[in-house]
């Protein structure tokens, strides 16, 4: 029997707890629905600080993913359970309760829909528009198998935010995300900014995983070549037994490197630390980008102003 | 009197080993300064004091494992 705990993780790996009334909020009104969050199918080491601070990350279509990557600790099954109908409406109650004010929707992968599940983002991004134009949303997809209908059906109900995450190099793939399709990634976010230029679009990269620097610099130029606007960069932690090992630990000072390399490139947003997801303070990131689009001269200021600096 | 309780850290993380204690019993601690440091298998976790006081008791020793939900401490 493994207890879950151990004593190998390095001293920058530390975060502080918090309990408070939002914190139980939060773990209240997401056991009452029926909603997922990513937060919890992933088990973030984040979910404490965002749970207190009322943020959590919706995880649409169940919690059951069709594919089979090696870092995540989400179930798989080849066909997954029928989705709740009511999921779209049980976010937004979710959202109003907690008076989320930026929502991350994302999903498991679900290859079993025509659609990739395109048309449950859509629906889900409207529902919460209609509700409030003020709250800004983020839609962080799978690759839809490359689908460019339903990229096209998930920017129709225009997020404020277009994400995919790469999650790891090139290189990597095969070992890391075997089901998964380095190029093809790369070409879903290209076809989002190709039909909406206005459009931002984000991606994340987890370290650790055995990625050298070389391959870490190509995968963000090809980023960059594909129009991705903002980058996140973190510390892989293995969730499981089963998932794949963590190959080493990406020091602090080596995350300041990733993002001064990645502003270099001409990114508008890097978020770079041991504790960075994908989602994690993603509001930050939105509303940076907007002030850098108003405030040409102080993108440099802004930018560095980063997630990774508060860790 | 102020109990210190384990707050939920992720789902499906219920247990954390307790590492170090940053007060002796007796010692005075202020309100949000590290009190126990816990460790579990992605990271190592801070809990801040949740008042100000002396801490009076110490439930949960170094190397014990403590659950979500358990009094760790009492302050006074």
């Amino acid at each position: 029997m493994t207890t879950g705990i151990s004593t190998q993780t390095p001293p920058w790996l530390k975060k502080r707890l918090v309990a408070n009334d939002v914190l139980g909020l939060t773990l209240k009104t997401l056991s009452e629905g029926r909603v997922h969050t990513v937060c919890g199918s992933s088990l973030c080491p984040n979910l404490n600080e965002c749970f207190s601070n009322g943020q959590a990350t919706f995880l649409l279509l169940g919690n059951i993913c069709t594919r089979g990557c090696a870092f995540c600790s989400v179930e798989k099954r080849r066909i997954p359970r029928p989705v709740n109908a009511d999921e779209p409406s049980e976010v937004l109650a979710a959202v109003k309760k907690m008076n989320i004010r930026y929502a991350v929707l994302t999903s498991v992968t679900r290859d079993d829909f025509e659609d990739g599940g395109a048309g449950r983002f859509a629906d889900t991004i409207r529902l919460i528009r209609n509700y409030s134009e003020e709250i800004k949303i983020e839609a962080l997809v799978p690759d839809f198998r490359g689908d460019r209908k339903a990229v096209e059906t998930v920017l129709d109900a225009g997020p404020d935010v277009f994400a995919h995450n790469i999650e790891t190099v090139e290189r990597l793939y095969p070992a890391v995300r075997p089901g998964a399709n380095y190029r093809r990634s790369l070409s879903l976010l290209r076809s989002a900014k190709d039909m909406d230029p206005g459009q931002l679009t984000k991606s994340s990269i987890m370290t650790g995983l055995g990625e050298d620097d070389d391959d870490l610099g190509l995968a963000m130029e090809d980023l960059r070549s594909a129009g991705c606007d903002i980058l996140t960069i973190g510390q892989y932690l293995k969730p499981g037994k089963d998932n794949i090992d963590v190959v080493r630990y990406v020091t602090p000072r080596e995350f300041e490197s990733y993002k001064k390399k990645a502003l270099e490139l001409g990114f508008r947003y890097v978020a770079s630390g041991p504790f960075v997801r994908s989602s994690y303070k993603a509001e930050k990131a939105y509303f940076e980008c907007h002030k850098t689009q108003s405030h040409k001269s102080q993108v440099k200021f802004l930018t560095c102003d980063l997630v990774s600096c508060d860790l | 009197m102020t109990e210190v309780k384990l707050p939920p850290i992720a789902e499906g993380v219920e247990k954390v080993s307790v590492s170090y204690w940053h007060r002796a019993v007796g010692e005075s601690v202020n309100e949000g300064e590290d009190l126990v440091e816990l460790v579990t298998d992605k990271a190592t976790f801070n809990l801040p004091a949740p008042a100000s006081g002396k801490l009076k008791e110490v439930l949960v020793s170094e190397g014990d494992e403590a659950k979500v939900g358990q009094v760790l401490a009492k302050i006074e």
